[in-house]
């Protein structure tokens, strides 16, 4: 059983169908990257699994854990234990940055559990233990969150996808606009997030540096699958890494 | 900020962080310790201001201002801030309010004759308040159950639809209820915990610094209302308010069910309007059928945003000022040179929605953050401390 299984999904933004019939399977523990160009349908993916809405997901399932979750609500989703750290301004701006990692905890409690028919359980990491890991991030508590760069914004996005209770993150475009240094240090942060269990989805336009940390590769053109197999084999295929990628 | 002042404020935080680990808190803790300094300050406000405004030598006869004005600025004080929970908090502009604010203003009216009449007894303003928020919030639940439907503009104009309706309701089918066009006129007000009359003056010292027993009860209800506003806004749960303000869908993939927040931000802040409206039935001994219509909730509207929505005191601010122009200024007949009898112009206090205009548009234009955002920026340029959008600044 994979952890995630999309089945033929369809999905739209109002009339225009952008996913066609799409499947993949993200495993337990490994590093999945999707790629593809501008507008392929990489972000709608990451949508339609994480139960944002728009887009609608007409036809198909997404089954996570062996659960149907395909059309459960956003929030739901996430308390199943998928986090999106979605594209851009990942963060609250105005909220300082113990407060952006607080809301992870929030969301244990009463007021936002209480009538939802889930089961909410602590496992994420410590604040303590994701300062360990950012330290950055410590220093900088009580600033506000907008007032990081974009690399400590983007530690600070993964931080607090670390703290809530994550099986499967959801990256979407995490090295867009950050320095090739910065880059280094997101990549070793996906890294050990990797390594401490989580399943990572990563979402990139830049394939070269997505394929460097993936263990296994999609190529999404046209909202269809173009091709599926292991990182190493990504880089050996020039064909479709010239035609669909353009590396 | 330098890097050496962060430095040491990173430092200086480590030893309380070593206090809060165990439970997976480090580095977040309530921002209490603000808390006593800002109640303390707002109950000395409340102490003093009505002598300062009223009863003080020079200053009040420049002022102008009198007992009873004191009295209203605090009421519709308390409902600008608990609007502001919602529009500056929240990131809700709710265009309804004067259906709470004048729904439990009739709520409380009505259950003081009811209880006159019917049960006997003279209802104190305690038990008055209590029926007229309870009110407010029920209908508070109701309106939001349904507005919240819709976000940004439709659901403004939501609020507005229903408020509209109450109005209506009460002008014309409910009229043997609510007194229609006359207003509602039968408020029977007993005292204050069955002993004082809220007419009658406070003892010694305190009757000179607050007057009436009626104000000195408006009072306390502002300080517990900022008190209970200070604590919403500061907790886990205000935190959610403002993730909402920020960015609704970003703050679902954080799992948090942001319909339910915004219910409860939404009833709250009736719940405010309530505790303002019936403290305006037992002010006033009256309630006017205006009380529903629209331009009061345009007027919240204003006094939030003039005087720095997202602030704790800059909307009671912004009510207070507006509530000078509109029963100060429109009263002063000729603008004169200052100490002489030159007239500069004529019925002066004719223009003051003109004024009052003319310095809500300055104030969005230069000084979004509204006339509180200003003080502080001042504040902050004088101390040379960070801007508010470094620091945690006005929470």
């Amino acid at each position: 059983m994979s952890l995630l299984e999309l089945d033929a999904v369809d999905a739209y933004y109002g009339e225009s169908h952008i996913l066609r019939d799409l499947s993949m399977t993200v495993e337990d523990g490994e590093i999945c990257a999707l790629l593809g160009r501008n507008g392929a349908g990489k972000t709608t993916t990451l949508r339609s699994i994480s139960g944002a809405t728009p887009p609608q997901v007409r036809d198909g399932t997404v089954r996570f854990k062996d659960e149907d979750i395909t059309g459960v609500p956003a929030e739901d989703v996430s308390a199943r234990g998928i986090s999106l750290v979605p594209e851009e301004r990942r963060v609250f701006p105005n909220l300082t940055v113990a407060e952006n990692l607080h809301l992870a905890e929030v969301v244990g409690n009463k007021s936002n559990t209480w009538g939802r028919s889930l089961t909410f359980e602590h496992k994420g990491a410590t604040t303590e233990q994701v300062y360990e890991d950012f330290p950055r991030l410590r220093e900088r508590k009580d600033q506000k969150a907008g007032t990081l760069s974009g690399g400590e914004q983007q530690m600070l996005a993964i931080a607090r996808a670390l703290k809530q209770n994550t099986d499967l993150m959801l990256l979407d475009e995490p090295y867009e606009g950050l320095a090739p240094k910065i880059i280094e240090d997101v990549e070793a942060a996906v890294h050990r997030l990797n390594e401490e269990g989580t399943t990572v989805l990563l979402v990139e336009q830049n394939a070269a540096a997505a394929i460097k940390i993936a263990d296994r590769a999609y190529v999404v053109d046209q909202g269809s699958i173009v091709f599926d197999g292991t990182a190493e084999e990504l880089r050996e295929d020039e064909e479709t890494r010239e035609r669909y990628l353009g590396v | 900020m330098s890097d050496e002042t962060q430095d040491a404020t990173a430092q200086g935080a480590a030893p309380s962080e070593g206090v809060a680990e165990k439970e997976g808190f480090a580095g977040y803790e309530l921002d209490t310790a603000r808390e006593p300094v800002v109640v303390g300050a707002t109950a000395l406000f409340v102490l003093v201001f009505p002598y300062v405004f009223a009863r003080m030598p020079v200053v009040s006869g420049i002022l102008q201002g009198y007992q009873g004005l004191a009295t209203l600025m605090l009421i519709w004080g308390i409902f600008a801030l608990g609007f502001d929970l919602l529009l500056g908090y929240t990131g809700l502009l709710s265009f309804g309010h004067a259906a709470f604010w004048g729904g439990s203003a009739y709520a409380a009216g009505v259950f003081s004759q009811f209880a006159a009449e019917s049960l006997g007894f003279e209802a104190g303003p305690v038990i008055i308040v209590v029926v007229g928020t309870l009110f407010a919030v029920l209908l508070a639940w109701g309106l939001g159950f349904l507005s919240l439907r819709r976000g940004g503009i439709y659901f403004s104009i939501l609020t507005l639809a229903f408020a509209q309706m109450m109005f209506y309701l009460s002008s014309a089918p409910l009229s043997g209820i609510t007194g229609g066009e006359n207003g509602f006129t039968a408020v029977t007000v007993g005292h204050l915990f069955g002993v004082f009359e809220l007419e009658s003056e406070l003892p010694s010292v305190l009757g000179t610094l607050m007057g009436t027993w009626l104000y000195a009860f408006v009072g306390l209800m502002t300080v517990v209302s900022v008190a209970v506003a200070y604590r919403i806004l500061n907790s886990p749960y205000g935190m959610v308010f403002r993730a909402i303000r920020e960015n609704e869908q970003r703050t679902e993939f954080v799992g948090l069910n942001v319909w339910r927040y915004k219910l409860m931000s939404f009833v709250i802040s009736g719940a405010f309007a309530g505790v303002a409206g019936s403290l305006f039935t037992i002010h006033g001994n009256y309630v006017p059928l205006q009380s529903l219509y629209w331009t009061e909730s345009g007027e919240i509207v204003i006094m939030a945003v003039l005087g720095g929505a997202g602030s704790l005191f800059g909307p009671m601010l912004g009510a207070g000022i507006y509530l000078y122009f509109e029963n100060i200024v429109s009263g002063v007949r000729d603008l004169t040179v200052p100490f002489t009898d030159i007239v500069l112009l004529q019925g002066f206090g004719e223009y003051w929605h003109l004024l009052l205009g003319v310095l809500f548009v300055l104030v969005v234009w230069f000084f979004p953050r509204g006339i509180w955002g200003l003080f502080q920026d001042l504040r902050n340029r004088v101390t040379g401390g960070d801007s508010a959008a470094e620091t945690g600044g006005e929470r």
